[in-house]
């Protein structure tokens, strides 16, 4: 009797097991099962992946400086300072940053010079290794006077070893180590070259540093956080408007805020991938209730009580959404590898750790989505009522909304908050997507209205196909939605980067200069322009560079706006200034330039400048005047006879202003926004400027030629943007990786969808059968009903990428805004394909039916 | 029944006994109300007043937990769609009820009646695999495996072609003599309905008259099997007789 007992406890775990098998082999989980997959890989894969781009920029560059503040300056600091800090017991050290050419025997590399301190660094770590072989490296200072630790890098690129010397500047030193980490090293894409670290006494001996050299001068603090708050106290308000005060948030530099945006867009698609997912779910589960439905009806007419069947689901529906956990688990740390690798030549991620964080996340997510989304059905599954074994089958019709909304719109919230732990973008994504995907609802609704009018002026499958189109729209409203999203991102992302690509493109004619030269002293202009003249070579002359801010108009101070905006404005490329130009030209008037100028002097008008206000001075004219650009002019409200006044070193001038120029700043000219007459100027030390267009033919004979000019510094301007574009490709590769996870979403919403209308399809074709329509007809309709439906969504996705286009164009990226009606066909063709093609896979089963078997199983 | 504001009377009063090792034929024409009986009679449905015995339990005051096992214990079904459960292989459907009412030996007793159908070298093969007549050989070992006191079957031979429907009926009259089970049969088929012991016949939600006496004469009180004292006329007061 008791093994009776003890078989009939577990009789409803054997029924549930035999279930699962047989359904699992047969291929009729295998939509809920991708779903819960997918939700679960998309998750694993982007928490993993934007976790370790977090990671790699974080360990990179951002949050360590190598001390708690940096003072930063572009002379060396007043000794009052140090004598403060050490008032204060503050640990201090040194550093001096610049550029140079690293050179042995013939060989010679542009490289980043660190000069520093024996006490460098005061937080973080300098690591070195002083062998090749040597596997783990060692924590250092500075190195000993007469000698250099490289990246290696350097090693290879000058063909050197340790040991053997190079040159920097003047002074030859011996390479003593390879450097593994520099604490407060910058994001290395936009340096000129691999770092070499030379002892900070060792500098004076190079000669690099000269009146008007681009030369960086660090003082690092750290101490205790009263010490270093009551310094900063005392510090900030002596700050000059040539110098930053920093510490390790306000750090960041341009490429980081580049990846980071990057990153925010990447969590945002990511979201988007999930969303879907989840909608899979959702609709997958519910076919799951109503396939079920005929079992559990099943079983108890014979006689199977409530319990064993709820007993017998749970378990069922557990054992399901384990397993497609566990697959979506280990497809997600593939998914997560593959990211890893499209970026992996520009941003390393073989160090990040692989934290519990997305596992965790991602089991989350895949219970969240199993619980909260089949909740409803299962319990509707699980009441099934004997009586349909006499009745028939109906679907039940689900109230539109009641309360078995609320857990799936929950679980929605609470994935994005996990997912972007950002409470305000969860809740406006969230509403935001409501409310968008009810727009989207209203339009597509409005076409496939449309559509059903149009259809019964065309041909027979048409007409069936449109007006079954119309009858499902609420059905179809989902998978409309979700394509449409999905390939309005495409196709933003597709005309975005070619359009951005060409425009740069467009702008840079054959000659236009790929080389700058920076830092030239007075002396050596001549014998580059007898060489520039000689050799042929396309430039844009000399102009000398002066380094001063502006720091009055009229007499006002200017001021920034705070801290932080001096930070971003340093970095702000001269596109995004035109465009901040705009946007802040009525409520800041007095606001500063935030950040140090290259001022210039001009006895003639430069090319690509036009004066579009006052006059250009008379080359005898000795008055003092400045000439402004136009788009800073109107956001700092400067108007012709304003008088402006500037800082040079401790010098103070004041100059009224007689013009205002247009330039062109898609010219790759140099361009100045400031340009004095030659009277001004010329009193103060200064270094020159030039710009060169060196073919690859001469680049080693000028190379070469340059090479007896150490301390002239060139910049690659080329490789510079052949790095941007490479960055712009690889951001692109990893966007484009989420956007397939999307459409894979999309996807199976509308399997699922096709799914969950089967029953009905087969009803209605053997109906059709019936009454004498050819197979070619309904195969048609059929077709035609997935390729509108695609079409529909190719077209509002097209009507969305031209309207955000537009705004990112004319917005962020100050093109002149352009249609793109070429990518409304690949749209609309795209969507029409694609979705064509799915449903009618989907539906291929049912097509190949014979008429007599459609029948007999619908009958 | 109440649709809208109408009241729709599905079966009026009616008053029927089946006595236990009994075969009968409930017939009637599309609509009439049989399909409703044998829901009743069987304890999926409930009448909306009037009284239900089976076995001498009063499913009219089960719940559908305790009327789901009476089922278990003492009811086989065979229906028109055979209502196998299509991802379980024939002998897994087979077992079931035997599995249900926590019979040890179901696999034996589902092979050995899978062989009696005729579906031995079948038994591994999924309903889809399977034609209808071997998928409603399949529904009727089911049906027996439990080796149930009452078998309800519902137009067995509604979705199967003359020759084939020949075979089914063969095989359930064949078991049912064999098991002593009592046979509750819904047709419209006459000749179907003949091979049964008794006919009754539903005309519009009633039993006709000379067969309800019929009825009533052969009860033995003692014996019944299933009794259905029914009224469905939410307008009427009617008191309906009771047997048992």
């Amino acid at each position: 009797m008791s093994i009776v007992k003890e078989k009939a406890s577990s009789m409803w775990f054997t029924q549930s097991l035999r279930l699962l098998h047989h359904e699992l082999r047969r291929g009729e989980l295998t939509i809920i099962f991708i779903a819960i997959m997918l939700a679960v890989a998309t998750v694993f894969s982007l928490t993993g992946f934007s976790g370790q781009i977090k990671y790699a920029i974080v360990a990179n560059s951002t949050n360590t400086i190598g001390a708690d503040r940096v003072l930063r300056m572009s002379s060396e600091v007043d000794t009052s300072i140090i004598e403060k800090s050490q008032t204060l017991a503050l640990q201090y050290a040194r550093k001096i940053e610049t550029e140079s050419m690293a050179f042995a025997g013939d060989n010679m590399l542009l490289s980043e010079l660190d000069a520093v301190s024996d006490t460098y660094p005061l937080r973080g770590e300098l690591r070195i290794k002083t062998s090749l072989t040597q596997i783990a490296s060692v924590v250092a200072n500075a190195p000993k006077l007469g000698t250099v630790w490289v990246e290696p890098s350097v090693l290879s690129r000058l063909n050197v070893n340790i040991g053997e010397v190079i040159e920097i500047g003047v002074a030859q030193l011996i390479i003593a180590g390879i450097v593994t980490d520099i604490p407060d090293r910058s994001y290395r894409a936009f340096i000129a070259g691999p770092t070499v670290i030379l002892n900070i006494a060792d500098m004076p001996k190079t000669e690099l540093i000269q009146p008007g050299s681009r030369i960086t001068y660090k003082y690092l603090f750290a101490g205790e956080t009263q010490a270093i708050e009551s310094f900063e106290k005392w510090i900030k308000p002596q700050i000059n408007e040539s110098q930053r005060w920093y510490d390790a948030k306000a750090a960041q530099n341009r490429l980081s805020r580049i990846l980071d945006t990057a990153e925010k867009f990447l969590s945002l698609a990511s979201m988007l991938g999930i969303v879907l997912a989840a909608v899979a779910v959702a609709v997958a589960s519910r076919r799951y209730g109503q396939r079920h439905q005929p079992n559990v009806s099943i079983f108890k007419a014979l006689g199977a009580s409530i319990s064993h069947v709820r007993k017998l689901y749970c378990l069922h529906w557990t054992l399901l959404s384990c397993l497609s956990i566990a697959a979506g688990l280990v497809v997600g740390y593939g998914l997560m590898l593959l990211g890893a690798n499209a970026i992996a030549s520009y941003l390393s991620l073989a160090d990040a750790p692989l934290t519990f964080v997305p596992f965790l996340t991602a089991i989350f997510t895949g219970l969240l989505c199993a619980i909260a989304f089949a909740i409803h059905p299962i319990m509707t599954l699980v009441k099934s009522s004997p009586l349909n074994v006499i009745r028939g089958f109906s679907q039940e019709k689900v109230a539109r909304f009641g309360w078995y909304q609320l857990p799936p719109l929950l679980a929605l919230f609470l994935l994005l908050l996990v997912f972007s732990q950002d409470l305000v973008m969860s809740a406006a994504l969230l509403f935001g997507g409501v409310v968008v995907s009810f727009i989207l609802l209203l339009f597509g609704r409005g076409l496939m209205s449309a559509g059903r009018s149009v259809g019964t002026k065309a041909g027979k499958s048409w007409h069936l196909a449109l007006a079954n189109l119309k009858r499902r729209a609420s059905e179809n409203s989902v998978q409309l939605v979700s394509f449409t999203i999905a390939i309005m991102l495409l196709l933003l992302i597709t005309v975005m980067k070619s359009s951005i690509l060409l425009e740069w493109e467009q702008q840079f004619p054959d000659d236009t200069p790929n080389h700058y030269l920076i830092n030239i002293t007075q002396d050596q202009i001549q014998p580059l322009k007898t060489f520039v003249e000689e050799k042929n070579i396309a430039n844009q002359g000399f102009y000398h560079i002066y380094r001063g801010r502006l720091s009055a108009i009229n007499g006002v101070k200017t001021v920034d706006k705070d801290d932080d905006s001096q930070v971003k404005n340093v970095e702000k490329t001269d596109d995004t200034e035109k465009q901040q130009a705009k946007k802040t030209k009525q409520q800041e008037t007095r606001q500063g330039m935030g950040r140090e100028l290259g001022l210039t002097w001009r006895t003639e008008l430069p090319d690509e400048n036009e004066i579009i206000a006052g006059q250009w001075w008379q080359v005898s004219d000795e008055t003092p005047q400045v000439s402004i650009e136009s788009n800073i002019a109107e956001r700092l409200a400067v108007k012709l006879g304003d008088e402006l006044t500037f800082t040079l070193g401790s010098d103070e001038f004041t100059v009224p202003v007689t013009s205002i120029r247009q330039v062109n700043w898609q010219s790759r000219q140099l361009n100045f926004i400031m340009v004095f007459n030659q009277s001004v100027l010329e009193q103060f030390p200064t270094t020159s400027i030039s710009a060169w267009s060196i073919s690859d033919d001469n680049r080693d004979m000028v190379y070469r030629f340059l090479a007896n000019f150490p301390t002239i510094t060139v910049m690659d301007f080329a490789a510079i943007m052949a790095q941007l574009n490479g960055i712009i490709e690889q951001v692109t590769v990893a966007i484009q990786l989420i956007l397939i996870l999307v459409v894979l979403a999309g996807s199976l919403v509308l399997i699922a969808q096709v799914q969950a209308s089967m029953e009905e399809r087969e009803r209605e074709l053997a109906i059709l059968r019936t009454l004498g329509a050819k197979g070619s007809l309904l195969r048609n309709s059929v077709l035609y009903e997935f390729v509108a439906l695609g079409a529909i969504a190719g077209l509002m996705a097209s009507v969305g990428m031209e309207i955000a286009v537009y705004i990112l164009q004319s917005q962020v990226f100050n093109m002149s805004g352009s249609f793109h009606f070429q990518y409304w066909l690949v749209g609309i063709g795209a969507g029409a394909f694609f979705v064509g093609l799915i449903g009618m896979l989907s539906c291929w089963r049912l097509l190949k039916l014979s008429s007599v078997t459609l029948i007999r199983r619908t009958m | 029944m109440q649709v809208e504001d109408k009241t729709l009377v599905l079966l009026q009063p009616l008053n029927l006994t089946v006595a236990a090792g009994e075969s009968i034929a409930i017939v009637g024409s599309s609509g009439s109300g049989k399909t409703t009986l044998l829901s009743i009679l069987a304890g999926l449905d409930l009448p909306s007043s009037g009284q239900v015995y089976l076995k001498n339990q009063p499913l009219h005051q089960f719940n559908e937990e305790q009327r789901s096992q009476v089922r278990a214990q003492h009811v086989g079904f065979i229906f028109q769609q055979f209502l196998l459960i299509n991802s379980l292989t024939a002998l897994e459907n087979v077992m079931l009820p035997a599995e249900l009412a926590n019979m040890p030996d179901a696999q034996a007793r589902g092979e050995a009646l899978l062989a009696q159908v005729g579906l031995a070298d079948r038994m591994e093969h999924y309903p889809s695999q399977l034609s209808g007549g071997e998928q409603q050989r399949v529904a009727i070992a089911r049906a027996f495996i439990a080796k149930p006191d009452i078998l309800f079957a519902d137009e067995p031979t509604g979705n199967l072609d003359s020759k084939t429907g020949q075979h089914i009926i063969d095989l359930i009259f064949d078991l049912n003599v064999k098991e002593g089970t009592t046979l509750v049969l819904v047709t419209h088929d006459a000749k179907l309905a003949a091979r049964c012991q008794r006919q009754v016949e539903m005309d519009s939600g009633a039993l006709t008259e000379p067969l309800i006496e019929t009825a009533l004469a052969n009860t033995d009180e003692n014996q019944a099997d299933s009794q259905t004292t029914s009224h469905d006329d939410l307008e009427s007061k009617t008191s309906v007789s009771q047997v048992g």
